[in-house]
């Protein structure tokens, strides 16, 4: 095929994919043949309000992207970064979820192509909701000390009765039996991390006796910052619970046996 | 990975029983959102899986909506579309026998469309079943079987409600 044939090709696919249908006075439907991921296509009206035309979406896009997400999640993190640099580049206005371009100097078409360009970007956010296996950290770890400790010797989220009646700073696992109780953390993300920092702080400043251990889920997720305040404080640490078990076990009954 | 499921696995889903509770019509109704309306209401079928009723209406066309039962997979963060009515507020093409249509339509999860990479619920079909957001909700009740707490069967009449904003 000559290349000027797949040029009227192209043009002929795309133009015979492209359509105007009216819908009620200065309001049409813009047919494209663009798409979300599961074959719906974009929803794009062409509608005229106080002498301007405008191209609409009608808050199909964020409709359509709550499917999967939380319509929240839109306007944080990521997302939120992702669809406010595509609101700028492509001029698009974010009138209360409904998105917006207005026509400028008849340049129907280039604004057609901004527009669709736009809601595509804003669309791939779907992307970033993809599939993550729920973690069974916190029931895996709960089954290594079950399995390591009798339960006469542990307490899961043990909390000070006397100090902390309302359980505000708590611990993962209290293992007891010994002269300083051991301590055990389950940290899954710097917020648990963080807890864990601030409730030894507590436990300190209560004079409680007790060594302290970290089992993290992934260690190198943790913030830099927020992990060196937590070693500050903790006397052993594991980083991560699946390639250290022998080990978590080996510690803990040898504190047991203490 | 997301979770896969067949179609036989598909239409076990859709068929196991799914009671409702008795005020499900008030726990249906939609709350605004920005530029849209929506509400959600997970359910227990009677062998145990977990669904979820996704809800979601424009407010600026009352023919773009969507009314959605999902599967919960265990131990997975992602629900399962099994199926979904939809308003006639956009063109769909089934990617596979390149069909485009713009119609109300039902979008229906197959072990085809997950073959191929593409959303399980890629494929869809047009329907003259509804024509507006309460009847779409309905036909998702009656196809999915929903039933009322104690009772056998729905009484579809009072899903009418749901047209209340």
């Amino acid at each position: 095929m000559k290349p000027e044939d797949i040029e009227r090709e192209f043009r002929e696919k795309v133009c015979s994919k492209l359509s105007l249908v009216p819908e009620g006075l200065d309001r049409f439907r813009v047919f494209t043949p663009f798409m979300f991921e599961d074959g719906d296509h974009l929803c794009i009206i062409l509608k005229k309000s106080r002498d301007r035309w405008t191209l609409s979406d009608e808050g199909h896009t964020y409709m359509h992207l709550t499917y999967d997400l939380d319509e929240k999640d839109l306007q944080r993190g990521t997302r939120q970064k992702i669809i406010a640099n595509t609101l700028a580049i492509f001029n698009v206005e974010d009138r209360d979820g409904e998105l917006l371009l207005s026509v400028e100097d008849n340049s129907y078409g280039d604004a057609l192509y901004t527009f669709i360009q736009g809601l595509l970007k804003i669309a791939d956010v779907s992307y970033l909701s993809r599939e993550r296996v729920r973690s069974t950290f916190l029931e895996d770890f709960r089954a290594l000390v079950s399995e390591a400790v009798p339960p006469e010797r542990r307490t899961f989220d043990w909390h000070d009765r006397q100090y902390d009646p309302q359980g505000i700073y708590t611990v993962d696992c209290r293992i007891n039996g010994i002269a300083r109780p051991l301590f055990v953390y389950a940290l899954q993300n710097d917020d648990r991390t963080r807890d864990a920092t601030i409730a030894t702080l507590q436990f300190e400043r209560w004079g409680l006796p007790f060594h302290l251990m970290g089992i993290f889920e992934d260690q190198e997720t943790i913030n830099r910052r927020v992990l060196a305040r937590f070693s500050d404080v903790c006397e052993k640490q594991f980083s991560s619970l699946k390639i250290n078990e022998d080990r978590i076990v080996r510690y803990i009954q040898e504190a047991i046996r203490s | 990975m997301s979770a896969r499921y067949s179609d036989i696995e598909i239409a076990r889903l859709i068929v196991e029983q799914k009671p409702l509770p008795l005020d499900y019509l008030s726990r249906l109704q939609t709350r605004s959102k920005r530029g849209h309306k929506e509400r959600e209401l997970s359910v227990t079928g009677v062998n145990g899986s977990e669904f979820r009723i996704i809800l979601r209406r424009s407010i600026l066309n009352p023919f773009d909506f969507s009314a959605i039962l999902a599967y919960l997979p265990p131990r997975s963060t992602q629900s399962f579309r099994l199926r979904r009515y939809n308003g006639r507020s956009h063109e769909h093409t089934n990617t596979l026998e390149r069909v485009t249509f713009y119609d109300f339509h039902i979008h229906m999860a197959t072990e085809r469309y997950q073959d191929i990479g593409a959303r399980e619920d890629a494929y869809a079909e047009p329907t003259d079943r509804f024509f507006a957001y309460s009847k779409a909700v309905e036909c998702l009740l009656g196809d999915c079987n929903f039933t009322l707490l104690g009772t056998p069967q729905l009484k579809f009449f009072e899903v009418e409600q749901l047209t209340l904003f």
